[in-house]
């Protein structure tokens, strides 16, 4: 089973990880992250994480940790 | 099930990077790392910061690091590179430097560099302007932009044309790897790492100045998002500055 793991306290919402998802599963949260927004979190209830690694790729501010495929 | 990744080793353990959000700084300096990590370079290493965003570079890699004086990194490396060559040790050395150090205070220093054929690597994040003292005007601000110091746009009459780096340090004879590359969609970024790993090897393998020139987003201070910042790039900034080798003497 595909996944990410993120670390919410290095999320500073930039959500440049949520355009390059193919699959969608990363979506705002209703947590407020240390710039004052919404931080992302990761939405799988259907297993559809292909474990393609372009979110941590993107990720500007290594909050994407760790990826598993 | 197998980990496809993770933060690489050469990052310091629980660094938060201090970047504006959306900043291809972090981004950049996680593909140094990834780079060193996979040429295992992490304890032979020597980088050298400069002034602006770029110097927050020592905050996060896990490698020895010097600050310079500002634009004289390439100087700072000749020196370092040589003393320990002197001493019997081949250290690898790399700066990483914004395009106001760059190309515009350090110019003489870089080119200078460049022309000796110093075998040392320079990364230089482009983002076409002065981005820690407030987005001001710089040698690298393309025309029509308006910045802080150029409100009606950068024009010809007043402010002159921008510098296109990769271009000049190409045209060096020392000068062993020349390139520019972008960091707006994922297949740039993955180039981005194959070009700053050929510039490292460049070195490791003595043949003189390379360098890459990286295409870089400021959101804050052309005042976009993110998302906006690097169509920005896509549509209007790689017509000023296109990407590609500009000079590469293993396979001209």
């Amino acid at each position: 089973m595909s996944h990410i793991k993120i670390d919410g306290n290095k999320c500073k919402s930039c959500y440049l990880c949520m355009d390059v998802c193919p699959k969608k599963l990363i979506k705002k949260s209703e947590k407020i992250g240390k710039t004052g927004n919404c931080i992302v979190e990761f939405d799988d209830k259907n297993q559809e994480c292909i474990g393609c690694a372009q979110c941590a790729l993107v990720c500007p501010d290594m909050a994407i940790v760790e990826v598993y495929r | 099930m197998q980990q496809v990744y993770s933060i690489p080793k050469s990052i310091k353990q629980n660094s938060t990077f201090t970047f504006c959000p959306g900043c291809d700084h972090g981004l950049a300096i996680k593909l140094v790392a990834q780079v060193i990590d996979e040429l295992e370079l992490k304890e032979n290493t020597i980088a050298v910061a400069s002034s602006g965003c770029s110097v927050l570079l020592y905050d996060f890699l896990d490698v020895d690091c010097i600050e310079s004086p500002h634009g004289r990194a390439c100087a700072v490396a000749t020196g370092i590179k040589r003393a320990h060559k002197a001493q019997g040790y081949n250290k690898f050395v790399f700066t990483y430097q914004g395009d106001g150090d760059f190309a515009s205070i350090g110019l003489a220093e870089s080119l200078h560099s460049a022309l000796r054929g110093e075998n040392i690597t320079a990364i230089c994040i482009n983002n076409t302007n002065y981005g820690m003292t407030g987005g001001q005007l710089g040698p690298t601000t393309a025309m029509g932009q308006i910045t802080t110091t150029s409100q009606s746009g950068r024009n010809k009459e007043y402010h002159g044309f921008p510098i296109k780096t990769a271009e000049h340090i190409a045209l060096c004879e020392g000068t062993s790897f020349s390139a520019r590359v972008a960091l707006y969609d994922i297949k740039n970024i993955i180039n981005a790492k194959k070009q700053i790993k050929k510039a490292f090897e460049y070195q490791k393998k003595g043949l003189g100045f390379s360098f890459v020139e990286i295409l870089s987003t400021c959101p804050t201070n052309w005042k976009l998002t993110p998302q906006d910042s690097h169509k920005k790039i896509e549509n209007e900034l790689i017509k000023v500055y296109p990407l590609g080798i500009f000079k590469d003497i293993e396979n001209d």
